[in-house]
């Protein structure tokens, strides 16, 4: 089934109705974690490379909990590796040797603080000059 | 990701719920100890009266142990849904888990010394016992609080917050213990007599808590908001916002009942402190579960300093709520369902103009049927216009109109059928019974307001009201789109913070007007009723010029 056409003034409903509470709620996600820095907007990925995206975050990250895709053309994931930077709240991305086109890394973090933010950050690689 | 959706909501929600349960522990102990004066040398308050306290100092641990145990298990599962798998190693080793484990095993041990407690009432051993308890499970949510995962200022961002949470505390469980202790005064003489002494007592620390939640609650705010964009332009900013608009509502409630607790010092007045101040704290509860709920939100929320740039700007804010023209055509359902696969893809993501124009549609003619039930609400209120307290009636409009338009894909619009699409996606479930519930809620307010025999239906209405607000706060929340989200998300907090006034203006207005008029009740619960309709006409307003940006 695809995705219903959301009436997205559900949160009205939700003012009325108590019951809500014990029923579904959506694809809920919090975004308590935010990259504050990324290494994409200033070292553009290059085309047939693999390469190293570095993530600042404004909250330390529990790197064992937490997972990152990279999603191709189709809404395709694939896992890629992270690790943990020198920095504080800094995520080291490893991405693989890409072709042209537009990507998306999704992440999926675990705050120290218990929050769980899902996010994406959409980017473009170039055809090789 | 049904299952997802929900255990986040459980989770996210579980901290309001949480924050309650702790205030009512907390607040039972300080309340025992200034109020009822248990360490005092002529201690002298009625052992029945202790029961009292200690029974709620006892639900509050039971409802500590078991939300905080809850929040434990759901976050696991909120873990092995989002990342395919379970890490149980790296979950226990967190700071989340294991301070929250802490409190769970203490929230275990108050329950123990509790009923310890209610057998015995003046051993000084298990009070004593009890407050060594309570200190470190006061302590333990340091490491549960926004400032735990920050870089700069980590240990006093996380003690500052822990002052803010045991004030707010204070307050709230102090409130609880004067309703429980007004509804025991109803049919003991102790406790009534202790009821107008308990209110004067509770002033002073009463204020005392409003004293440390402002010296807390500034540096936080400023640490985390920053600047005016900050505090208007982003949903942490909001709620603050909010939280500090419901703190002082509930602040006039307190000061009402501090002055008729002046009143009875200086002239022995009992009549505001019996009939009035205990509506007045029943409505001052309302307030204040919201604003624990908004506190509980915040933790949720990127601290508006980390997201300067996807801040939106005052003017952008003020747009959203600028009256214009209701759109009040829609797309066909052929035009959405051409711009639904670019609008969900997260590559080569296409925001779809349909989608926002068919929400636009949805929210602006919602706005239609409550602003005119606004409307002929306060007509109601003019004795030649009887007719007008039949107003719930647009409920049931509303139902039909949701029924139609919530979900665009199903029956019986749709190519998916009633019982593939209620029973297949949570989403269209939810709609489904909020659909039904707004039929029949409409039903029994229309009879609640008519029928002066249903005294049950009567505050169903209000419960529901605080209930919705309370979840339109919590719900603020940001994905993928900060800035969209936020400007979305300003509207329903709004909404939110007006359902949490109409809630409790209703109540009033059912406790004061519809009881005894001969001591001024009556008047100030018509008034109270009416800043209730008029919230809700405000919020067929917001509703009514509602545009939902692109995205």
């Amino acid at each position: 089934m695809h995705q219903p056409i959301v009436f997205r003034s559900n949160k009205f409903v939700l003012l009325l109705f108590s019951i809500c509470l014990l029923l579904a709620y959506g694809e809920r996600l919090w975004a308590h974690a935010v990259v504050t820095e990324s290494s994409l907007t200033q070292n553009p990925i290059q085309a047939n490379h693999a390469t190293t995206v570095v993530l600042f975050f404004n909250s330390n990250v529990e790197l064992p909990l937490s997972r990152v895709f990279l999603v191709s053309k189709g809404d395709i994931y694939h896992p890629v590796q992270i690790e943990k930077g020198k920095k504080q709240g800094e995520m080291r991305i490893q991405v693989p040797a890409l072709a042209p086109g537009e990507y998306a890394l999704k992440y999926k973090v675990f705050a120290a603080d218990g929050h769980f933010t899902e996010n994406v950050i959409r980017f473009h690689v170039s055809e090789p000059r | 990701m049904y299952m997802q959706g929900l255990a986040n909501f459980i989770d996210d929600f579980l901290g309001g719920l949480i924050l309650i349960s702790y205030a009512l522990v907390v607040g039972s102990m300080l309340w025992s100890a200034f109020i009822l004066r248990i360490w005092s040398s002529g201690f002298a308050a009625h052992e029945s009266i202790v029961c009292r306290a200690v029974g709620l100092l006892r639900a509050g641990a039971v409802a500590l142990a078991i939300t905080q145990g809850l929040k434990l298990i759901i976050k696991a599962v909120v873990l092995a849904s989002v990342l395919g798998e379970f890490p149980a190693d790296a979950y226990m080793g967190t700071l989340q888990f294991q301070a929250g484990l802490i409190r769970f095993l203490l929230s275990l041990g108050l329950i123990l010394v509790a009923s310890q407690l209610l057998r015995t009432p003046h051993k000084p051993f298990s009070w004593n016992l009890a407050a060594i308890l309570s200190i470190p499970l006061v302590i333990a949510g340091a490491w549960l609080v926004h400032g735990v995962g920050r870089f700069e200022n980590r240990e006093q961002l996380m003690t500052m917050t822990v002052l803010h949470q045991f004030a707010a505390a204070v307050w709230f469980g102090g409130v609880a213990q004067l309703l429980s202790l007004w509804h025991m005064s109803r049919q003991s003489q102790e406790a009534k007599a202790l009821w107008p002494i308990a209110i004067t007592r509770f002033a002073l620390l009463g204020v005392s808590s409003v004293v440390v939640l402002l010296l807390t609650g500034l540096p936080l705010a400023w640490t985390y908001v920053g600047n005016w964009d900050g505090l208007f332009g982003t949903g942490y900013g909001s709620l603050v916002v909010t939280k500090v608009i419901l703190l002082m509502v509930a602040l006039s409630f307190a000061y009402l009942n501090h002055r008729a607790g002046r009143l009875w010092l200086r002239q022995r007045q009992t009549e505001g402190l019996d009939r009035k101040v205990p509506h007045y704290i029943e409505a001052e509860t309302f307030i204040l579960v919201g604003v624990l709920f908004i506190a509980a939100t915040l933790s949720s929320q990127p601290p508006s300093v980390d997201i300067k740039e996807l801040s939106a700007t005052v003017s952008e804010v003020a747009e959203m709520f600028t009256p214009r023209m209701p759109r009040l055509t829609s797309p066909t359902h052929e035009q959405l369902l051409a711009g639904e696969p670019g609008r969900v893809a997260v590559v080569d993501k296409i925001p779809s103009p349909a989608a926002t124009e068919w929400s636009d549609y949805n929210h602006n003619v919602s706005g239609v049927f409550l602003t005119l039930m606004g409307l002929i609400a306060m007509f109601s209120y003019i004795r030649r216009f009887e007719w007008a307290r039949y107003w719930p009636l647009g409920f049931v409009g509303l139902s039909i109109f949701l029924f139609f338009r919530s979900d665009a894909e199903t029956w019986p619009l749709g190519p998916i059928g009633f019982w593939e699409s209620t029973f297949g996606n949570g989403e269209v479930f939810q709609h489904r019974i909020a659909t039904l519930l707004a039929f029949a809620l409409g039903v029994m307010e229309m009879r609640a307001r008519t029928n002066r025999h249903a005294d049950q239906l009567r505050y169903l209405f209000p419960i529901l009201c605080a209930f919705g607000g309370v979840l339109l706060l919590t719900h603020a929340h940001a994905e993928f789109e900060l800035k969209s989200e936020y400007l979305i998300q300003s509207t329903h907090t709004a909404m939110g913070l007006l359902a949490v006034i109409m809630a409790s203006g209703r109540w009033l207005e059912l406790r004061l007007a519809e009881t005894d008029g001969s001591y001024g009740g009556y008047l100030d619960g018509k008034i109270a009723g009416f800043v209730s309709i008029l919230a809700m006409f405000l919020i067929g307003n917001i509703l009514l010029f509602y545009r939902e940006p692109l995205f």
